[in-house]
């Protein structure tokens, strides 16, 4: 029984989902909205562009990021193999894919960041592209058409960023998890409540890059 | 509380979300069909992992089904706020 | 986890050996940080007062120097003239500083965080240090939002609902990194918003104590549950447009710029999206506490809790699709204007049902006018008629002529004055023994009531009357425009009325801060009410209740036949009543 507990004192049924889990999906549900508003701002302004929208692939790597999708979904994997792996009473399974899951998210970051100074290299920037740099060529000669290209770098960084962000509050939440809870082995088969929280912080930042991934890079 | 069941084959959830991402990446390079029914596609293999994720991952196919309508309800008002957005480019 | 729930049962039971620091400053007990709101938001309902009254003077006296102006920098107000920059700071900030910092704080920030726990019988929040970071990132969002005033070039100035791309560019609006500020502000904001959301629905769903059903909760808990809904998931839009601004601002995105391919349109469905959940947010807790001081009023029970009940959501589930009405003359798409119109008129419905139901609750009860009750039914009144004019602006034809005019502006100061101010004021009134352990003064909170109430009216009932004949919003001087100059006369009643009305908030102002240490001691129950905060002594102390009360009833049994007195509380146990069936929860 996943965090299960009963309390001291009696009290009404509520929800039957222990306050931290309720928390977490409560949480999650402003965060739908989140990334709602600006996952919707983009697909709005690029609904309503007059201009053609720049072709997937030739200013983002659709190769290594497909990569870096396969990452995060394997780390999210590893979390829910970590969740199961307490759940039956193997709290060092546990730790084990734990760490997997931190390796997997931070590399994930890792990836990402180095994409973007790769792209700001070449001159795609969150205003579109700097001055006699790689991109400017391409717009010149007609590989990316000038008038979007404002747009598509706008919603690239903001959306892409704070996602990056969402993943880098996770890993350090789980690192945090790591070594002060799962590493001393506060965690058992009774209650092991903060892995289950953390774990659906996981896969919904899991999702979000799922959904981000193809509308953004594959479109 | 979850309700007593089975627990899913997670390696084979991941099996599904691996081949669903490589129908993707392969519907992305050119292929005779059109713009619009790529789009949909690529939308619809899309939501289908991210449903994998939500239903076996974070386990909402086995909670209660007020857990579920928590999860659920952001979900029609970003909609409402989407078409309303892309309405303004179509008059 | 388990056993904390079980040892802070017990750490509450027996001594508080908590240093002062956490008892006061980084206290996470909901009862310090709802007074610690408190403190922090009567203080910005000040400034935002006092920002008014400097918009009130230019009104009334275009081009007069006024008094106290020249401690104002040159930049904003040479020899005391107020320029047309610093006006349009004032009207921004003034906006701002009252819906986030002040009524929203004060319905949200103070009393969902001091009632919820007490009123259903909790030791606490779900999640005590997440409370306390709420609290701290709203006073680091205030600071951020008052430092703007006095950066350079001074703060931004595009009205408190920014619209881009004049709030987004320095060249356009001539603000520098007030701009910026106010955008961090609001994001600093919507972080403590969302963090208070999930503590307050939480604890409502998870931490009543034993027989307090869903459907004996007391209203004011019902519409601050479902308020932190409508928070939840409006919020975070605010917090995500918040951020396009800010990167509009600082990182040249394009967004908002139609040079680009922008929408500045993208920016109004955005803000009204989140912006009309947000004044459901600053009307419905209001209307909860309305609901407690004028059934306490009237010694008898409310008149259709159930349907109050349904009323407050269903005006939270239609609050969803209505936010175009602050658009219709944005140049939207008209098919999607229409259908906003028609949400809008039904949304009047549910109101109104609230509005009979008070007066239902009234009707040939015991009445009491005591101060909270006062201004209970000024609120039913005012709130009334703030409703009353927004049905004109529900119309879309009418709206065309009557948006960003003053006839506006006396529609949301009906609402938000009128309405939730009232009932803040009667709640700070009613609640004030339960947080310090003391009365305020009752013979000059009905002076206070009297003077804010003529003094109100005065000032903005005439606004719809000005407004009516096309005297516009954030305007800086009437006399430049013939057809304004024959209302000049309103404009400085109502700017007289406007002064009195903030001079008379001095009398508040001395009651509460005398009533803090030098008022009459309360008793555990003054108000002979029937909610669970009064069982627990005054003022209620860290953890609430040693052994957590059991409910038999309902929040208003009032004048309960047979009864021996005119109230029943809710956990008093009467020899007919049975105990509810105790159930382990998973919640804790």
């Amino acid at each position: 029984m996943a965090g299960a507990m009963s309390p001291p004192f009696p009290a009404e049924r509520g929800i039957e989902v222990y306050n931290k889990k309720l928390g977490m999906w409560i949480f999650l549900a402003s965060e739908v909205m989140f990334f709602a508003a600006l996952i919707g701002s983009y697909v709005i302004l690029r609904f309503g562009a007059t201009g053609e929208w720049a072709k997937p692939g030739i200013v983002l790597s659709i190769q290594i990021t497909a990569f870096n999708t396969f990452l995060l979904i394997c780390s999210s994997v590893s979390m829910v193999k970590a969740y199961a792996a307490i759940q039956d009473g193997f709290p060092d399974k546990m730790k084990f894919w734990l760490l997997m899951t931190i390796l997997g998210g931070a590399a994930f970051v890792g990836i990402q960041i180095y994409e973007y100074i790769h792209l700001i290299e070449h001159g795609f920037v969150p205003s579109g592209f700097t001055e006699g740099s790689h991109l400017a060529e391409l717009v010149e000669n007609g590989t990316l058409p000038a008038a979007t290209m404002g747009l598509y770098g706008s919603t690239f960084y903001t959306m892409t960023g704070f996602h990056g962000f969402h993943v880098t509050c996770g890993v350090v939440s789980m690192l945090y998890l790591y070594l002060f809870k799962a590493l001393p082995g506060k965690y058992t088969p009774q209650d092991f409540g903060g892995i289950e929280v953390v774990g659906l912080y996981w896969h919904f930042v899991d999702l979000v890059w799922i959904i981000l991934f193809t509308i953004v890079y594959l479109v | 509380m979850e309700t007593a069941h089975k627990r899913p084959n997670y390696i084979l959830i991941w099996i599904y979300l691996a081949v669903l991402t490589a129908a993707e990446l392969g519907l992305a390079f050119e292929l005779p069909i059109t713009a619009n029914v790529k789009l949909a596609l690529l939308l619809f293999l899309a939501v289908w992992k991210a449903l994998l994720v939500g239903l076996y991952f974070m386990h909402l196919k086995f909670e209660k089904w007020n857990l579920r309508m928590l999860a659920i309800i952001p979900i029609p008002l970003a909609l409402i706020l989407l078409f309303a957005g892309m309405s303004e480019s179509i008059w | 986890m388990t056993t904390v729930a079980a040892t802070a049962h017990a750490t509450h039971a027996h001594h508080d050996d908590r240093s002062f620091i956490q008892k006061y400053i980084f206290s996470t007990d909901h009862k310090v940080i709802g007074i610690q709101f408190l403190f922090l938001t009567l203080f910005f309902l000040a400034i935002g007062g006092l920002l008014a009254m400097q918009i009130r003077w230019q009104l009334a006296y275009p081009g007069k120097p006024m008094p106290g102006g020249t401690l104002l920098p040159e930049t904003m107000a040479p020899g005391g003239v107020l320029l047309p920059e610093y006006y349009l700071q004032l009207v921004t900030m003034h906006g701002t500083f009252m819906v986030f910092f002040a009524i929203m704080l004060l319905l949200v920030g103070v009393y969902a965080n001091f009632l919820i726990p007490l009123k259903i019988g909790a030791h606490d929040m779900a999640f005590p240090r997440i409370n306390m970071a709420s609290f701290w990132s709203a006073f680091a969002s205030g600071a951020v939002m008052l430092a703007s005033l006095f950066v350079q070039d001074g703060s931004s100035r595009a009205g408190w609902t920014m619209y881009a791309p004049l709030s987004a560019r320095h060249d356009y609006s001539g603000a520098d990194f007030g701009q910026e500020m106010w955008s961090i502000s609001i994001i600093l904001f919507g972080l403590s918003s969302i963090l208070g959301s999930l503590n307050y629905i939480t604890t409502v769903i998870n931490n009543r104590c034993a027989g307090m059903t869903w459907f004996r909760m007391p209203l004011s808990v019902w519409a601050l549950f479902i308020t932190a809904i409508l928070g939840l998931l409006a919020v975070p839009v605010l917090a995500g447009a918040a951020i396009m601004l800010l990167f509009e601002q600082i990182l040249g995105t394009h967004f908002f710029d139609p040079a680009a391919g922008g929408q500045p349109i993208l920016w109004q469905h955005l803000f009204w999206f989140f912006g009309h959940p947000e004044v459901y947010i600053l009307i419905l807790p209001a209307m909860g506490i309305v609901s407690e001081l004028v059934a306490n009023g009237s010694r008898k029970p409310i008149f259709g809790y159930h349907s109050m009940v349904f009323a407050i959501a269903g005006i939270a589930f239609l609050g969803w699709i209505v936010w175009g009405h602050h658009m219709f003359v944005s140049g939207m798409n008209p098919t999607l204007g229409s259908s906003f119109m028609v949400s809008t008129l039904l949304i009047a419905v549910p109101s109104a049902i609230k509005v009979f139901n008070w007066m239902g609750t009234m009707w040939r009860g015991n009445l009491r006018f005591h101060v909270p009750m006062l201004h209970g039914i000024a609120f039913i009144a005012m709130f009334t008629i703030g409703g009353l004019s927004g049905i004109f602006m529900a119309a879309t034809p009418v709206d065309m002529f009557i948006h960003d005019t003053y006839f506006i502006v006396a529609h949301l100061h009906y609402v938000l004055f009128g309405g939730s101010l009232f009932a803040i004021f009667g709640g700070i009134v009613f609640w004030f023994p339960k947080m310090f352990g003391r009365m305020m003064n009752e013979g000059w909170g009905k002076v206070h009531f009297w003077l804010t109430f003529i003094f109100y009216n005065g000032c903005f009932f005439p606004m719809h009357i000005i407004g009516m004949a096309g005297h516009m919003r954030r305007l800086y001087d009437p006399t430049v425009y013939d057809f304004l100059k024959p209302w000049q006369p309103m404009n400085e009643f109502i700017s007289i009325n406007a002064f009195l009305l903030y001079g008379s908030q001095i009398i508040f102002f001395v009651n509460f801060w005398w009533s803090l240490f030098k008022g009459k001691k309360a008793s555990e129950n003054p108000w002979e009410d029937n909610g669970l905060e009064w069982s627990c002594p005054s003022p209620a102390p860290h953890g609430n209740w040693e052994t957590l009360p059991t409910v038999y009833r309902g929040p208003y049994e009032f004048s309960a036949p047979g009864a021996s007195k005119d109230y029943l509380p809710q956990n008093l146990k009467l020899p007919t009543d049975r105990d509810p069936v105790l159930t382990p929860a998973a919640g804790h």
